[in-house]
């Protein structure tokens, strides 16, 4: 009976571990191809990342609330997975405090929707209260705009520009470098004529000129788009 | 800079002359061994694209043979189908109604025997004569005195009225019977129709038998046909076996309507339960869940129909014991239904996420969101709800008419290649024939660029041939072989 016992327990032995061995590496091959194929929607190009730049300088507070209009409609275009911040552009905006409210949507649409109005309240509460700065950084914004979208790393970065693009530094501020906007878009809106301007029009092209020139050599494409009535131009 | 050259070199005429002649005369002594190179080229494609074209006609006839082969096994299949229903009707006609057939039989014997009694019961018997009749007589022949007179007078008055009470009491009897017989002939009339009755029913029945019996023969007779080969028969098939690919095809194609329509009313509540982000491939994780679920229920489908041997996708599921067979047929049907009460779950989420996306997209456009709670909300919330239910059940009959296209699909799809292979034998056939052409033509062409020298060299055989016709033969087909030798 042992002997037995012996021989049917060998058997077994022999005949489940090639088994084993085949259901191990079958299931391993599963999950390799699963997890292959799986793509998390953050890491790849499928989300977008959006950073407005809200110039707060002088009078052009005033166009704060057709910048509201436009933010509410860019988040109702947004959709799960997408990365949504609004910053202002005052006299040092290279730093996060100068971010007004960001957002990674959920990925259940429900949540997303809560995110997108407590994102529409605060921006509420911040064109109620925001106070004009002295100077408008607007490179400095751009930089922390680049930083924040790399960071986020989203499939499709876009930052976007709500200015006259007139940038104005204060004493010992430095700017000079290169913005390296690889994989960027960059999308100036409501660039509005300064009074200087419709005196002598040339000023205004090369101010738009420059910052094109800018952003090209960024290595990052450059949009204008002045009819906010036209909001499909700006998602 | 070469074209210049070449231009230039070719300008100069002498040169262009000598190069001609010179070309000529060595295209002139390439002769024989061009006519043979340009018929061997021809000769070596012409014989690869017969060969071609009779692989392919092989092919063809061998595909030609396999699915007239194939297409009637599915015939043979398709009328013992129709045979083997056609006699369970039969059985089934034989069990139910013929099995009641002694029970009608007796009934009618009842019938009958009522009628016969009635019958018997309903004859007129004739009375009797009165027996005190030969009295009256008697006293009536007596001879008349006063005395005896009156006291015949008397009795005849007595046997008289007795006579009038007899009679109507005979008369009242007599119509007391014949209304009893006429009451039992009325009788009759019921059992009657109903044996009249029980008459057409059996010739009803019987009627419906012969019916069956004849779509039998028509089946026997489309059986033997198909088992013999006929040509005839495998025309009707092929013509059957179209329309149904195409009437399945079109089936098959509204079914998928249904099933992207059924996709897009769960794909997003999807989206709340796995999310929106993950992808796997490009496709997001929640249209693929919700594709799976959709693909799950026409799975649940097909096996449910399989286990009520509607269709035969799987024969082994057809073949199973009855007990295993309805096993499969409660679980399918089981997670059928939970899957159509899930996506019925699935679309009430829908609209609640539809509802909430349409609220926040006025609210940040600024806009009142409509009044809640009016008609126009729960009509389409009950539509999809009801859809999300139906739909998966509706798509569970997709079975039948894929069966269809499989089924027939070989045979049309065979139809198809072989057409096809018939096309390119003639192609082929063509192409070698024009090969054989093109060769023959180019040598003429040949023959033509070097015509001065051929011209001279007839010439010289004609001058020759009048000196010495058969050295100058000789020494002419060694040398340069004529075309026809060339051919040969």
């Amino acid at each position: 009976m042992k002997n037995n016992q012996k021989i049917k327990t060998n058997n077994t032995k022999r005949k489940g571990s090639p088994y084993k061995w085949r259901s191990f590496l079958a299931l391993s091959f599963l999950t390799l191809l699963i997890s292959g194929c799986s793509e998390n929607g953050q890491n790849t190009s499928y989300s977008k990342g959006i950073y407005l730049l809200l110039d707060t300088s002088g009078t052009y507070t005033q166009e704060l609330n057709k910048a509201q209009q436009l933010i509410n409609y860019m988040l109702a275009g947004l959709e799960p997975g997408d990365t949504f911040a609004v910053a202002r552009i005052d006299s040092g905006s290279f730093s996060e405090k100068d971010i007004i409210a960001k957002v990674v949507l959920d990925p259940r649409p429900s949540m997303a929707n809560k995110q997108k109005r407590d994102f529409a309240a605060t921006i509420d509460q911040f064109v109620k209260d925001v106070q004009s700065s002295a100077y408008t950084d607007i490179s400095g914004g751009l930089l922390q705009g680049i930083e924040y979208l790399n960071e986020a790393k989203v499939g499709k970065k876009t930052i976007m520009i709500y200015s006259d693009l007139k940038e104005e530094l204060p004493k010992g501020f430095v700017r000079d470098f290169d913005l390296l906007l690889d994989g960027f878009t960059v999308k100036a809106l409501n660039v509005t004529k300064l009074r200087a301007d419709n005196q002598n029009p040339q000023v205004y092209l090369d101010r738009v000129a420059h910052w094109q020139t800018k952003v090209a050599q960024g290595g990052g494409a450059w949009e204008v788009i002045n009819d906010l009535d036209k909001p499909d131009a700006v998602l | 800079m070469n074209d210049l050259s070449t231009t230039s070199w070719l300008s100069d005429w002498r040169t262009f002359s000598l190069m001609l002649v010179v070309s000529v005369f060595v295209l002139y002594l390439a002769r024989a061994y061009a006519h043979q190179a340009i018929m061997g080229l021809s000769r070596m494609l012409a014989s690869i694209f017969r060969l071609a074209a009779n692989a392919s006609d092989s092919t063809r006839r061998q595909l030609k043979s396999r699915n007239r082969e194939v297409l009637l096994e599915q015939g043979q299949e398709q009328v013992s189908r129709e045979l083997e229903r056609e006699f369970f009707e039969v059985s089934r006609f034989v069990q139910r109604d013929l099995g009641g057939y002694p029970q009608l039989q007796r009934q009618i014997q009842e019938e009958i025997t009522h009628i016969h009694d009635d019958y018997q019961a309903s004859g007129q018997v004739p009375a009797a004569l009165p027996e005190w009749v030969e009295a009256v007589e008697s006293v009536a022949k007596i001879k008349s005195s006063d005395n005896s007179s009156a006291l015949n007078t008397k009795i005849l008055e007595q046997i008289h009225q007795s006579a009038e009470q007899q009679h109507k009491d005979q008369l009242q009897q007599a119509r007391q019977d014949a209304g009893e017989r006429h009451k039992r002939l009325k009788n009759m009339t019921g059992y009657w129709r109903k044996l009249s009755d029980s008459v057409d029913e059996v010739g009803d029945r019987l009627k419906n038998i012969v019916t069956r019996s004849q779509n039998i023969d028509k089946h026997m007779l489309k059986f033997n046909e198909i088992n013999n080969g006929s040509d005839s028969a495998v025309r009707a098939l092929r013509a059957s076996s179209l329309t149904q690919f195409l009437i399945a095809f079109i089936v098959v194609v509204i079914a998928a309507g249904g099933a992207f329509f059924n996709f897009h009313l769960i794909a997003l509540p999807m989206s709340e339960m796995v999310g929106s982000t993950q992808r796997i491939g490009g496709v997001k994780v929640a249209d693929l869940s919700a594709l799976v679920i959709i693909c799950l229920e026409m799975t649940a489908g097909i096996f449910l129909l399989e286990s009520l041997r509607i269709t035969k996708l799987f024969p082994l599921i057809g073949s199973m014991d009855d007990k295993m067979r309805r096993i499969i047929m409660i679980s399918a049907a089981a997670v059928l239904l939970i899957l159509a009460s899930t996506e019925s779950a699935l679309a009430f989420m829908r609209d609640q996420i539809a509802n909430d996306l349409a609220s926040l997209r006025a609210s940040l456009a600024g806009v009142e969101a409509g009044a809640s709670g009016g008609v126009n909300e729960w009509i389409p919330l009950v539509a999809n709800m009801t859809l999300g239910f139906i739909l998966p059940i509706a798509l569970t009959m997709i079975a039948i008419p894929l069966e269809y296209l499989l089924q027939t699909g070989r045979t049309v799809f065979g139809g198809i290649i072989e057409l096809i292979l018939s096309m390119l034998t003639i192609v082929l056939r063509i192409l070698s024939s024009s090969v054989r052409q093109i060769g023959h033509f180019t040598i003429h062409l040949y023959d033509f660029l070097i015509a001065a020298p051929l011209w001279v060299e007839a010439m010289v055989k004609q001058h020759s041939g009048r000196l010495s016709p058969k050295n100058d033969h000789i020494h002419n087909n060694k040398k340069f072989p004529s075309k026809g030798s060339v051919e040969s």
